[in-house]
């Protein structure tokens, strides 16, 4: 164990649990303020939380892993999509979104194309952050692995009803006042993490050329184009189709704050990929990615190599945090989705906001049990399986949102056909041998396809709904 | 409310999109893996550059959009 890390980590937690138990009181106030901290977020909590909402453990540990794994192209494929995360949802879809009046992604859904397009979406979410749980426990648990000195797997089922606890305590106001610290605590981590290492190595110049001197492959493209290209679609429509992401949009004051928080949300990005490809060269430099067992260590590594112990704790504070907040968010996605969407929606409409609330929490911890399952053998890079994610409901969301927004004429038998459509694409891409991460390539221009076709085929929407839909774009005159 | 009057194509936000398509359609049509800069292949080097690129179309969409909620005549629902 290691002594110092473990005492920061462990301040840390209790810290953040406190500050969920505060906050608990008034999550379960009403259910308004459960789901989206009741708008009452300044830009500046706005930026970290859009932040620390979408930069999950995989823009730190995963992108770091795939750019000593993979070379640093990839590290720059990952960010290229990614640096424009909040900027595409902003300039795409956000105004409109939020005119629309909704709360989460199938909710849209329904007012926009009707209840069987809301079940259809509430049903892949569920799935697909269930899924987007493994990366997380995956670097929680190398990292309470490493502090700690115990096996991977009690880390991982540890950290992973640590999680669950939490999210449930205190909701999104808790996770939104969080994401504050959480963001900082990144940020600032990898900055001083940055200079040490550039200190260390007298610069950018012979950093790299350090990096070069061990893996001469280092700056190499080594993937096939498409890997790299699946991976910028992948991140670069995420915060449109995320629909954590979305709830946190709302989760702001008002239209102009919810602008500048994703500004500020684009900096934070930006400033991380920077420090990441630091990091990472500097991961390169060290010579160790084919020993160790899982190549996202080498995050770790570096923090261990570079770091003095108490920085090294704060630092694996930082990535715990980041973590934590993207597991948490995903667990409330999971949540509203069947206690919200399904459960209130439509299996009991006068169901009291109390039980769908306990509703949330059982489901919680059903998805974190799967999210568990599959991280004690995690079945790639941390930065492929969210990339997997990504594309998966890009190939399921992308278009239905998109052309729901932008295409009166679309409807919901092209929502369906688009959705379900990009759904089976995708998972055909992924049986095939294709490359890595190139799923949405083929499958979202699929949904594209069927969603236009079908639409066309079938009646329009009703000229109230047509209206609707121009209403969304009235600030355009 | 407004009436929407223009075409949604001058939309700021999909002015933005299609320059954010541009740019990145120039990095993927050209993808120079062979040359090199500093030891990294410029494919990559253009994919960083483009981080800022990214930034500074944010910024010019947020300044637009608050110029067009100032003028006189622009109506109370915006984004």
């Amino acid at each position: 164990m290691k002594g110092m890390e473990t005492s920061i980590l462990a301040i840390y937690l209790i810290g953040m649990t406190l500050i969920g138990i505060y906050f608990a009181r008034r999550a379960h106030s009403s259910e308004g303020d459960y789901w989206t901290a009741g708008r009452n977020i300044n830009s500046f909590v706005g930026s970290f939380a859009l932040f620390a909402a979408v930069a999950s453990s995989s823009s730190l540990m995963g992108a770091v892993g795939s750019g000593v794994a993979l070379g640093i192209p990839f590290l720059f494929a990952y960010g290229f999509g990614a640096v424009a995360i909040p900027s595409f949802a902003l300039f795409l879809i956000a105004g409109q979104i939020r005119r629309s009046g909704v709360k989460t992604m199938p909710e849209f859904f329904k007012i926009r194309f009707g209840k069987p397009v809301q079940i259809v979406a509430a049903v892949i979410v569920v799935l697909s952050m269930t899924f987007y749980m493994v990366p997380q426990l995956t670097a929680s648990g190398l990292i309470g692995s490493y502090v700690l000195g115990i096996e991977y797997t009690t880390a991982v089922i540890f950290l992973g009803i640590g999680f669950t606890l939490y999210a449930a305590l205190g909701g999104m106001w808790a996770i939104t006042y969080t994401d504050l610290i959480q963001g900082a605590v990144m940020v600032i981590g990898m900055l001083i993490l940055s200079v040490i290492i550039l200190a260390d190595h007298e610069g950018v110049g012979t950093l790299i050329q350090d990096a070069l001197a061990v893996d001469p492959a280092f700056g190499e493209v080594t993937q096939p184009w498409r890997s790299y290209f699946g991976l910028f679609l992948a991140f670069l429509w995420f915060g449109v189709v995320s629909p954590s992401a979305v709830m946190r949009n709302f989760a702001s004051r008002d239209a102009r704050t919810a602008r500048r928080s994703a500004l500020g949300a684009c900096i934070l990005y930006l400033s991380v990929f920077i420090f990441g490809a630091i990091i990472a060269s500097a991961g390169a430099s060290l010579d160790i990615i084919d020993t160790l067992d899982n190549q996202d260590m080498i995050f770790i590594s570096v923090i261990e190599h570079y770091m003095p112990p108490i920085l090294a704790g704060v630092m694996l504070a930082g990535l715990l945090a980041a973590i934590m907040s993207s597991a948490d968010a995903m667990l409330l996605a999971v949540s509203a989705g069947v206690a919200h969407d399904l459960y209130k929606g439509y299996i009991n409409k006068n169901a009291s906001e109390k039980s769908v609330t306990r509703i949330g929490f059982v489901v919680m911890i059903l998805a974190s049990l799967v999210g568990i399952y599959f991280a004690i053998d995690p079945p790639q890079l941390i930065a492929i399986m969210v990339g997997w994610v990504s594309g998966a409901m890009l190939s399921a969301f992308g278009f239905p949102i998109v052309l729901g927004i932008w295409w009166k004429r679309a409807n919901m038998a092209g929502a369906l056909a688009g959705m379900i459509g990009g759904s089976i694409a995708f998972i055909i891409m992924a049986a095939l041998p294709f490359a890595l991460v190139a799923e949405p390539i083929v499958a979202a221009p699929v949904s594209a396809a069927l969603m236009i076709v079908v639409s066309l085929m079938t009646s329009p929407p009703s000229d109230a709904m047509q209206r609707e839909v121009d209403r969304y774009h009235t600030h355009i005159d | 409310m407004k009436q929407m009057t223009k075409s949604k194509w001058k939309d700021p936000g999909i002015i933005m999109v299609i320059a954010l398509v541009v740019i990145s359609a120039i990095v993927w049509i050209w993808w120079p893996t062979e040359v090199y800069w500093m030891g990294i292949s410029l494919a990559g080097w253009l994919m960083f550059f483009c981080f800022f690129v990214w930034l500074l179309l944010t910024f010019l969409y947020v300044i637009w959009i608050e110029k067009i909620e100032k003028q006189p005549d622009g109506e109370s629902d915006k984004r």
